[in-house]
């Protein structure tokens, strides 16, 4: 693996694959929320990576903004579902969530 | 190996922490350790502006959300702490994910990298790319921080008496 972008690459499918498995294994709300976040910074560097090869430094700077942003909002809206799952189950478990229906 | 690669690699060790964590704060802590990683990746790859933006938003705002939901949940959490087997093999897959990957990807990222086409144009700086090609993304982000708000307006109803 001579190329510097094939092994950036490499890095981020790993990264990605870290998440996923994080996604995949957990049942805790909270644990998943962190699978998400590890998957969207793998998503992130690619972006810039793809951006960096490509000579778009400009344009994935401002996609990379936009993903943030909406990061956040996921973040704080999935850890709001969290607080009230907590409140009304006392548990974290995702397969509680169907008890907030309604 | 180069501080680019270091960079790279530190950033998969500690994303594999935040995973393996027993204790959630030590998983958030982690995680703000992933987003620093990844924000002096950006700053490698000279792109300053997201870099600062990754480091202020997601190492700082989104770990003190996430500590603050630890601290709302952590007895729950600590009770269930016999399910953890699962995250302990986290190693060992990412082992074998690593080898299959170390096989089959690079020729497929040679092939995505010959392929890729360059930009020949002038780059322009980010605010006038942010403001002229990329307009309608700064609507949609206004768009999904006010879905947010309704979100968390609509989750948290005020009680009436």
């Amino acid at each position: 693996m001579t190329n510097s972008f094939a092994l950036d690459w490499y890095f981020i499918a790993l990264i990605l694959f870290i998440g996923l498995y994080c996604m995949l294994v957990s049942r805790s709300l909270l644990r998943q929320l962190i699978g998400l976040e590890i998957m969207s910074k793998a998503g992130l560097l690619a972006v810039i990576s793809s951006g960096a090869l490509t000579s778009n430094l400009s344009l994935a700077q401002a996609v990379i903004i936009t993903m943030i942003v909406i990061e956040v909002v996921v973040v704080a809206a999935g850890l709001a579902l969290l607080a009230k799952n907590f409140r009304i189950n006392k548990s974290v478990d995702i397969w509680n969530l169907k008890g907030l229906k309604g | 190996m180069t501080y680019h690669t270091l960079l790279f690699l530190l950033t998969t060790i500690c994303a594999a922490g935040a995973v393996m964590a027993g204790d959630l704060l030590i998983g958030a802590i982690m995680l703000a350790l992933v987003s620093i990683g990844t924000s002096l990746i950006l700053f490698d790859f000279m792109a300053p502006l997201a870099a600062v933006f990754e480091l202020s938003v997601c190492a700082g705002l989104i770990t003190v959300l996430f500590v603050g939901a630890v601290s709302l949940v952590r007895q729950s959490e600590d009770a269930d702490a016999r399910g953890r087997v699962k995250f302990l093999v986290l190693p060992l897959a990412a082992a074998g994910a690593a080898i299959i990957l170390w096989f089959t990807l690079p020729g497929f990222f040679e092939t995505l990298i010959t392929g890729g086409t360059v930009s020949t144009a002038g780059q322009d700086p980010i605010g006038i790319t942010l403001w002229t090609a990329r307009r309608p993304d700064l609507l949609g982000q206004i768009a999904m921080l006010a879905a947010g708000v309704f979100v968390i307006k609509s989750i948290f109803p005020r009680r009436n008496k």
